[in-house]
């Protein structure tokens, strides 16, 4: 105990980012709690032929060993399918938690697996510990409040919010590999995929991304929210809004950063022409680093800024868009 | 075609949270209480179901205490819902996801619904679970985080949410659908309607008139607490020279944050 297993995520052979930050958790929880069965191991779900050097980053980011179902079925999300192997792995390997990152197929899966197995689902999480028992910390009311909660039943299904855990890699011997059969034969995959239609332009995932450039109602209209998008390029950021100008029709609303928007955890997060309302807090407060612009020295959005420049926004964008030119060289 | 709209009333999104001692407690006191915003376009989307096919009928479903009734009333009963059913038992009062879902996954089961639309989460637990929970206690095909919806030929397609995208879905019918922000703009109720919706049935049910025991925790609840602190803001100050305070920032930033 505990022994934790985490869901190697991967789309079209790339794994995500938080599977591996997951990992790294899981090893150093195995490690320092130390009784005897706990390990930490990968479970990867992936298509026919493909994902062979998985086995080398899962061992690099922590993993004592890598479970493995191969099958056509795994090729595009099908949550029948994907819920089906997951649930045989359970049965098989008996871990304490099933660990999934709270991504698109992670938050549509992870309820579905647990409902299955009749264990607890703990959604979204930020931390867990392992001492004496395990217990996990997670966000509700969109973040105003942290709640502690101790799982009943084995396993528990874990989700954790993409960048919750640091990302660390050592060098070290790929983990062993071991296939096992999903016992997805002749089942029925019900509901379906049968496109995947690709947002224009190759652009920053908001819940995945480390830095965010987000605009509000300080632009004062759509044809300004351009200076949003040209600083995010300069810092590889992803893009966001509040909920004043998705809901005025300026971008469309998955860029809307807030407690009916998506809730990220970047590493910073620069809000420009945002006066802060609760709400929008919700969704951001979470990040490492607020940078806060606007010329409303009151805004309450400087309460929770670490560092605020208090001035016109038209100015001071395109001027630290040069100054952050310049350092990336 | 008959659709069940499953829904829940929660503290609106303007609420402070308060803690009260001893751990883990919420102080309630506070609360305005309205319809899940998620949930509204679940019950908007039955709606205009209904208007393009005559002769479906909606069924709004929740767990909640007396005060639930009024935003049954309100937000879905006037806005278009036929009937309702409550199941008001104070054994439900502490349920988790896995308990709500097995509560209303026993209420769907008294009927044949052609479809059941959710919200995709509820913004007090945010745990985004019990949509897909009551699909697969039903046995039913489930899209999650939907911001399309078509049907032809006794299925559907749904265009659901994922990251950088959306993934095209196709379902045969019934199936349950978690609703997001986009799929629609839910209507306010008129004043005429808010009144009728005094007249539509409400019916009342406790566990026992659904055969069933409270449902068991799946996990414990040990302690609230507020997010961490943060320190001061450090101010930058720009009238007089905005690209002086600009590479003040970009300075800060990397060099002390360390973060570009």
């Amino acid at each position: 105990m505990p022994k934790i297993a985490v869901f190697i995520e991967q789309r079209d052979g790339e794994v995500k980012k938080v599977a591996w930050q997951m990992l790294g958790e899981a090893r150093r929880i195995v490690d320092a709690a130390g009784g005897a069965g706990s390990e930490a191991v990968g479970v990867l779900l992936g298509a026919p032929g493909g994902n062979g050097d998985i086995a080398k980053h899962a061992g690099a980011h922590g993993a004592q060993k890598l479970f493995a179902a191969r099958h056509e079925l795994f090729k595009t999300y099908n949550a029948e399918a994907w819920a089906t192997a997951l649930v045989k792995f359970c049965h098989a390997q008996k871990p304490d938690l099933l660990l999934m990152g709270a991504t698109a197929i992670g938050k549509d899966i992870g309820p579905k697996v647990a409902q299955r197995l009749g264990c607890a689902c703990i959604s979204d999480s930020i931390r867990i510990t392992c001492e004496g028992g395990i217990v996990i910390r997670r966000p509700i009311f969109a973040g105003k409040c942290y709640v502690d909660v101790v799982p009943k039943t084995t396993p528990a299904i874990v989700g954790i919010r993409p960048n919750a855990f640091a990302l660390t890699e050592s060098p070290g011997a790929a983990a062993p590999e071991e296939t096992f059969d999903p016992g997805v034969a002749g089942i029925d995959t019900k509901a379906t995929v049968v496109e995947v239609q690709a947002a224009a332009g190759r652009k920053v995932e908001l819940t995945e991304a480390e830095v965010i450039v987000s605009g509000g109602r300080g632009l004062k209209g759509p044809e300004n929210y351009h200076l949003i998008e040209e600083l995010a390029a300069s810092l590889g950021a992803a893009a966001g809004a509040s909920r004043a100008i998705v809901d005025a029709g300026w971008v469309d609303h998955s860029h809307q950063v807030g407690q009916t928007g998506k809730t990220v955890s970047p590493n910073v997060y620069i809000a420009c022409g945002i006066s802060g309302a609760i709400q929008h807090l919700a969704g951001m407060s979470s990040a490492k680093c607020i940078v806060a612009i606007n010329k409303d020295p009151n805004a309450p959005i400087f309460k929770v800024a670490d560092y605020g420049v208090v001035g016109d926004l038209f100015q001071i964008l395109p001027a630290f868009k040069a100054e952050v030119e310049k350092l990336r060289g | 075609m008959k659709i069940a709209v499953c829904v829940k009333q929660v503290p609106d999104s303007e609420t402070r949270i308060n803690l009260k001692a001893p751990s883990p407690k919420l102080d309630e006191s506070g609360f305005t209480r309205v319809l899940n915003p998620y949930d509204a376009f679940a019950v908007e989307e039955a709606v205009r179901i209904r208007e393009k096919n005559a002769g479906t009928e909606i069924t709004a479903i929740t767990i909640g205490p007396d005060r639930v009734k009024e935003t049954i009333k309100k937000d879905c009963l006037a806005v278009g819902c036929d009937k309702a059913v409550i199941v008001n038992d104070p054994a439900l009062a502490d349920a988790d996801e896995a308990g709500i879902a097995a509560v209303l996954a026993a209420v769907l089961k008294r009927e044949s619904y052609d479809l059941i639309l959710t919200g995709k989460q509820a913004i007090d637990d945010d745990c985004a679970q019990v949509g897909v929970r009551i699909a697969e206690a039903l046995g039913l095909p489930h899209v999650s985080v939907v911001v399309k919806l078509e049907f032809a030929g006794g299925g559907l397609t749904a265009h659901r949410e994922i990251e950088g995208g959306i993934e095209v879905v196709q379902a045969k019918l019934p199936a349950v659908i978690t609703c997001q922000k986009g799929l629609n703009e839910p209507r306010l109720p008129s004043l005429p309607n808010i009144m009728k919706a005094g007249a539509k049935p409400m019916q009342m049910l406790k566990c026992a008139d659904l055969g069933m025991q409270p449902p068991a925790r799946t996990y414990d609840v040990k302690l609230y607490s507020p997010p961490p602190a943060r320190a001061a803001c450090k101010v930058i100050k720009s009238e007089d020279d905005p690209a002086a305070a600009a590479r003040e920032l970009a300075r800060l930033l990397h060099e002390e944050a360390k973060v570009i």
